[in-house]
């Protein structure tokens, strides 16, 4: 009858919203000490996700969007938990109208769905509306007019705003389905992560991220 | 059928203490694990929380009140309503516990984090202690019209 993680849940600090926090209020460290408390089975859907979902620049991010598709249809064969299947799915179609919204003026609708295809439910969609200005998906997704405006004026700091923004609204309403269950946890999870990725945002790390990924594609050639 | 009746009336004299110790088991177990939770993230005011933790015991001992009110030489003419009045009693002071140990549980997780909200966070569980003192008085007050 009790929820399992009525303790980790309230062991877990409050998290401002991220564009007002001015820190982190709990350490990766501190925050995977709270997480022994999952049981095994979520402790792996959760580990799943973060692989698919982390918004934090890792070096093992897919680097394009073919990669990142195999690697959501191999991750997403392991997800059961059906509220992280949702997000997940979520986090696929939003990526995926970004992608169509950056490469629409670059390539053709046939060499996007080859890119894309077996990822978002929207793919084929995008694709038959791709002279669309919102790929006729802003009824559905109010978000993609601000977010086209932003990649327009190449404001990409407003544009990562904007989308962890929604990001954020979503796994508050994730969160709220089920106050002490898994889906507060990994909620606040994916909320932690957003907001460790925009307090990572300062030029110094930005510098040291440009070296370390030039670092990289030397490695590889 | 005579001794059915008579069981039926042990069960009513016993439910309210029953039900209401199982409500409070499950409602303050509830309440304390988001109590201990809390004072991993907090630096002080440990005893707010536990006492918090603590509210849904009080449906027992409105259980143990209305079981000694209830309490009498079991008949036929009595066993009735004492069946009646117990097990309903009882199943109020059941799911009192429990709805107070969820609301006890979320005011402990929102006030850690913003204790200028802990009187008011704890209204939801005020409620239901207001809920179910009235199911307690009531219960008094019905069983003194069963026949002794």
């Amino acid at each position: 009858m009790a929820d399992p993680y009525i303790t980790l849940v309230s062991s877990l600090p409050y998290l401002p919203p991220f564009e007002k926090a001015e820190r982190s209020p709990i350490t990766r460290l501190r925050l995977e000490q709270r997480l022994h408390d999952l049981e095994p089975g979520d402790a792996r859907q959760l580990a799943l996700a973060e692989v698919l979902a982390s918004w934090r620049m890792s070096l093992a991010k897919p680097k394009t969007d073919k990669e990142m598709v195999l690697r959501y249809r191999a991750g997403m064969q392991e997800i059961t938990q059906p509220a992280l299947r949702e997000f997940l799915e979520f986090r696929m179609d939003q990526k995926t109208i970004l992608s169509g919204l950056r490469q629409r003026n670059v390539v053709f609708e046939s060499s996007f769905i080859e890119q894309v295809h077996g990822g978002s439910r929207w793919v084929n969609f995008i694709a038959s509306h791709w002279d669309h200005p919102d790929f006729g998906l802003a009824a559905v997704y109010p978000w993609i007019p601000e977010a086209r405006s932003f990649l327009e004026a190449n404001d990409a700091r407003g544009l990562d705003r904007l989308i962890m923004g929604v990001i954020w609204q979503r796994l508050s309403r994730i969160a709220e389905s089920n106050i002490f269950g898994f889906e507060a946890v990994f909620a606040f999870f994916f909320k932690w992560d957003i907001l460790q990725a925009w307090l990572a945002r300062d030029a110094e790390k930005a510098k040291s991220r440009f070296q370390e990924l030039i670092k990289e594609v030397k490695n590889d050639s | 059928m005579e001794p059915l009746i008579l069981a039926l009336g042990w069960i009513g004299l016993y439910a309210p203490l029953a039900l209401g110790a199982v409500g409070s088991m499950i409602g303050c177990a509830r309440a304390g694990s988001a109590a201990c939770g809390a004072l991993l993230e907090v630096e002080s005011g440990y005893g707010r929380y536990i006492g918090v933790a603590a509210m849904p015991s009080s449906q027992t001992i409105y259980g143990i009140v209305v079981t000694m009110a209830l309490r009498r030489d079991l008949t036929l003419e009595n066993s009735p309503g004492i069946f009646g009045l117990g097990l309903l009693a009882g199943l109020a002071m059941l799911y009192g516990a429990i709805a107070q140990g969820n609301a006890s549980a979320a005011s402990i997780n929102v006030s850690k984090s913003k204790l200028e909200v802990f009187g008011i966070s704890l209204a939801p569980a005020a409620l239901v202690e207001g809920f179910s003192v009235f199911a307690f008085v009531f219960a008094l007050v019905l069983a003194a019209g069963i026949p002794k």
